[in-house]
């Protein structure tokens, strides 16, 4: 039997139970209510699938950025828990959250070159991975140069992306440009790897990516025409080069919209502009209610899944959402923004 | 078996003479008590009373005695507090809350030593192995040391910082940390100092307690430890002698001062117009008299008694009468909502079916005494409200048990008695009985069907709801349908051939009409011109799907009491694999296989059988004739159990 073509069938049970035990309404509601980083990680550690990463951890004294890392590499550790669990860690697809972090590490870095700052880049970097990764992330938190860069990356496949890069008489370099092509080359090699997936198996995932990219697309597309008034050709040069349920003509379409109203207002005609009217979700609100999308989809392809790719997929995004709500109230909470206001942000 | 009648009651009389007329209506333990406001007329300009209660703040300084020392107030008699000044007993209660406070911070001092001693020693033992006088390494002048803690992360990290001088070493870790120390020059202690910190290091601060080496320091805490904890031992024993020795007397205090708060309290929902006030409430008629005679002393104050439907803007409350069988069963009821005035009390309905349906699926007569016996002891020491009911259900249990001839699974025990009886039908045995088991539990639910539709149909006319009782699907017309096709079918079966075209359109077309025009019939009825409202088109279509709906309906909720059978079939089956289990095991094992086999099986099947029963109850029953938006007879009364936040 083909390794790729097998269900896996206890994975997908595996990720289920896992998902069970995520951050619940309830839990939400009780943490926008606390007063301090210290009643937050409290009630993580007591209350949470958080409890055994933050066992050791004195509540009362933790930093909040120390806590928040620990949330992050708990949500790696889950991902690592998953893809273990019957060695799909081998196959490919499997690593794309790895690939991600590398890729988030490398934007992290172009940052730190052209903002050239004296602040220590290695804070933010996730230093568990290391091992796992195409390159040393101690030796790339090091660089300080562009050219240094590259040539730490030299025998990883993201140097031929971005061999054709240069840096400008600052020493800086187009981060748009970087960030497009890595994404790109990410989403390549994820679409790359599904195609050896069994045929079913493989259109679901796929579909579940495309929506991501669509959605990726047009919040971004939005920024560019309400924040900077980009026109369409700008616009779709940033822009991943895929389309899901978002054909060419309507991307063009959209993105050649004026200005913000008139990009709600094309939007809105298109299938996940209808999907987020009969969501009941407020179009005008379009990048948050986009990610809404993002979310319910992810949900719904690990509630009928039976494929442990869209699954793992699905689960590791959701996490991902988790991670990222955690963060905003712990955001939220130290610099004292009402817990109403907080609420509104918390996808669920 | 009834909804208590009741009466409607208006109170007047002088302002003087509310306090007292309160007084005794939170004692006499009937009147339920309605804000007078909501009396017609009254809304405009009739005052209510919005006074700052002065009974407050003694009773929130008892509330904040009895959080701090965890004793909590009970109500007693307080005659000897009653012939007390006010302001003698508030001096009293801040006297003894002085008093209190005072060994209150001693202990929490000594917590407070004891806590921050434990934490030293705790991080203390972490440097366990370190051989050194800690003293003689803070006394270096040219290097700077930090104890303390490193998440592994960071640890991870310090290999980015290999042209920085400082050398951190660990001795003991933990999950997330290492326990360890750094070193540094003096000269670029503050840079090292920022990077730990940012490498969020938790420095331990523990020169004060530490002397000579990690060892000598263990020992030195240990001892400062226990001297702290002796001393709050001895400050938590003073407490509790303090506490033993006044709460006689805050007892008192608290009891006559709640009495006090709470009544003040309802003088809100009074309503004062020259200098005179107005109650409202409801009294059980049977009360009545009784209630009366309370106010026979009170010369100002008038009693008017009217009917409970007196008042068109008030809804009566709802007290259910039932016996002693019946009476656990109300729990359910009022879990599910209460009836309204004019309905009908169905505790007795749910009481019948629910101890008969339970004992049908969970027959079996040992597993039937047992659980019996269980709640009796669970409502005779724990007051556990479930356990009446379990006695009902265990005995009806039991009973069946004994018609299927089933002891503790043993499905053979009874044969011989029986037999010795002369009884030759019974034991009923489930198992060879499969099909007739089904098709008793279709024709069980059938008939608690039809006498719900039985039951909604008399409300129905009793409530002049005629498109309920005449036109519904749980109505005449309903009835009829339903009814007719039950005897068409099983007539069918029997090979008699009743079901012609006149009993087709008569019986079967003619009140699926009526359904389909409830809305104009029933206007016809009550002779009131019918308003279509969304056009023709939209009435057909909703009706229609509404009258699919009531098809679909009695199909599912006569097959939805299959599952009794299904549970008796059930309960049967795993006694089956238990006594398999046993006998398959050495005969040594065998009772210990069949007593947890019992237990578990009782355990499963009592849950599963009662959740399902009330499922039944609640579905396919209540739905059909119970609309649960009573609001209940609450009687006004003083709360001791409550304290004041």
């Amino acid at each position: 039997m083909n390794i790729t073509h097998r269900s896996y069938n206890a994975t997908v049970a595996k990720v289920r139970a896992m998902y069970g035990k995520r951050v619940s309404a309830s839990d939400y509601s009780e943490l926008v209510n606390k007063q301090s980083v210290s009643e937050i990680a409290d009630y993580l550690k007591k209350n949470t699938h958080y409890s055994e990463i933050l066992s050791s951890v004195d509540v009362n004294t933790v930093h909040r950025g120390f806590l928040e890392s620990l949330l992050r590499r708990f949500n790696f550790e889950m991902y690592l828990k998953i893809t273990g669990f019957e060695r799909i860690s081998k196959q490919e697809f499997y690593n794309f959250k790895i690939v991600n972090a590398e890729i988030d590490v490398i934007l992290s870095c172009i940052r730190h070159i052209n903002a050239n700052s004296e602040d220590r880049i290695i804070n933010d970097i996730p230093i568990y991975i290391n091992g796992m990764t195409h390159f040393d992330l101690i030796e790339i938190a090091k660089v300080h140069s562009f050219e240094e860069m590259l040539a730490l990356l030299k025998k990883t496949p993201y140097a031929d992306v971005l061999k054709d890069e240069h840096t400008d008489s600052n020493g800086k370099v187009d981060y748009s440009s970087c960030e497009v092509k890595l994404r790109t080359m990410y989403f390549n090699r994820l679409e790359n790897y599904v195609s050896r997936l069994a045929p079913q198996e493989a259109d679901m995932v796929n579909s579940m990516i495309l929506i991501d990219i669509d959605l990726i697309n047009v919040i971004n597309a939005y920024r560019m025409t309400a924040f900077f008034g980009e026109d369409e050709k700008t616009i779709k040069e940033m822009m991943f080069p895929f389309c899901g349920r978002l054909s060419e003509k309507k991307q063009t379409e959209i993105y050649s919209a004026p200005d913000a109203e008139e990009f709600i207002k094309r939007f809105s005609k298109t299938y996940y502009g209808r999907q987020i009217s009969d969501s009941g979700y407020d179009m005008n609100n379009l990048e948050d209610n986009a990610n809404r999308l993002r979310f319910k989809y992810a949900k719904l392809a690990l509630k009928t899944s039976s494929k442990a790719s869209a699954s793992v997929y699905a689960f590791t995004y959701l996490m991902g959402v988790e991670l990222k709500n955690l963060i905003c109230i712990i955001e939220g909470v130290r610099y004292g923004i009402p817990a109403k206001e907080i609420e509104k942000l918390i996808i669920i | 078996m009834s909804i208590e009648k009741m009466e409607f009651v208006n109170i007047s009389g002088p302002t003087k003479d509310l306090y007292p007329v309160i007084v005794k209506l939170s004692e006499c333990g009937c009147f339920h008590m309605e804000t007078a406001s909501k009396m017609a007329g009254k809304e405009k300009g009739a005052p209510t009373i919005k006074e700052e209660n002065p009974y407050t703040a003694v009773l929130k300084k008892l509330s904040e005695i009895s959080a701090r020392t965890g004793v909590k107030f009970e109500s007693t008699d307080f005659s000897n507090a009653a012939d007390k000044e006010a302001s003698d007993i508030e001096a009293y209660v801040d006297d003894f809350k002085e008093r209190l406070s005072v060994l209150i911070e001693r202990k929490r001092t000594a917590e407070e030593k004891l806590a921050s001693y434990e934490q030293a020693l705790n991080q203390v033992t972490h440097l366990k192995g370190l051989d050194i006088d800690l003293q003689q390494i803070f006394s270096c002048e040219h290097i700077k040391v930090r104890f303390g803690r490193l998440p592994i992360d960071s640890y991870n990290k310090l290999p980015y910082y290999d042209d920085k001088i400082f050398y951190f070493t660990y001795f003991t870790e933990e999950p997330e940390y290492y326990w360890g120390v750094y070193f540094t020059p003096s000269f670029c202690a503050e840079e090292v100092d920022d990077i730990f910190n940012s490498l969020y290091f938790e420095r331990v601060h523990i020169a004060d307690f530490v002397h000579g080496t990690s060892e000598d320091a263990v020992e030195e805490l240990n001892a400062m430890i226990d001297e702290n904890r002796s001393e709050t031992e001895a400050c938590g024993k003073d407490i509790s002698e303090l506490m033993a020795e006044e709460k006689p007397k805050l007892d008192e205090i608290f009891t006559l001062y709640k009495k006090r708060h709470d009544s003040f309290d309802l003088r809100d929902k009074a309503v004062i117009t020259n200098d005179k006030f107005y109650i409202i409430g409801f009294v059980p008629k049977r009360d009545s008299d009784e209630f009366l005679k309370l106010f026979d002393d009170m010369d100002g104050v008038s009693v008017l008694m009217q009917p409970a439907d007196a008042n068109g803007r008030l809804k009566p409350p709802i007290k259910l009468r039932n016996n002693k069988f019946t009476e656990p069963f109300s729990m359910f009821v009022e879990m599910y909502g209460l009836p309204s005035y004019n309905g009908i009390n169905p505790t007795t309905f749910v009481a019948i079916t629910y101890t008969l349906l339970f004992g049908i699926m969970f027959g079996d007569f040992g597993q039937g005494v047992v659980l019996a016996i269980l709640g009796a002891l669970l409502w005779k020491f724990k007051k556990f409200s479930l356990g009446p009911i379990c006695v009902r259900i265990g005995i009806s249990g039991a009973v069946f048990g004994l018609l299927y001839g089933s002891v503790f699974g043993y499905e053979e025990l009874l044969d011989p008695v029986y037999e010795k009886l002369g009884i030759t039908f019974l034991p009923f045995k489930i198992m060879d009985n499969v099909t007739t088991i089904l098709i008793g539990a279709i024709v069980i639910g059938v008939v608690i069907m039809i006498i719900s539709i039985l039951i909604n149909i008399i409300m129905g006319v009793k409530n002049k709801n005629y498109e309920e009782a005449l036109f519904g699907n749980n109505g005449i017309a309903g009835l009829v349908f339903f009814g007719s096709i039950l005897v068409g079918a099983v007539a069918t079966l029997f090979g008699a051939h009743i079901v012609n075209a006149a009993y087709i359109i008569i019986l079967i077309v003619l009140p699926l009409v009526a359904m389909f025009m409830r809305e104009p019939l029933s206007c016809w009825v009550k002779g009131r011109k019918f308003h279509m409202e969304g056009g023709i088109s939209d009435f057909i279509a909703s009706n229609f799907f509404e009258v699919f709906e009531f098809l679909l309906g009695y199909a599912t909720n006569t097959l939805s009491f299959v599952r009794i059978g299904g549970f008796v079939l059930s309960h049967a089956s795993m006694m089956l694999v238990v006594m398999a289990l046993a006998e398959s095991v050495s005969a040594g094992a065998a009772p210990i296989v069949v007593v947890i086999g019992n237990i578990f099986v009782m355990g499963i099947e009592g849950l599963l059988v009662g959740i399902q029963t009330l499922r039944l109850e609640f579905y396919e029953i209540f739905s059909r004739f119970y609309s649960g938006e009573g609001v209940p007879f609450t009687p006004v009364k003083i709360n001791y159990d409550e304290n004041i936040e």
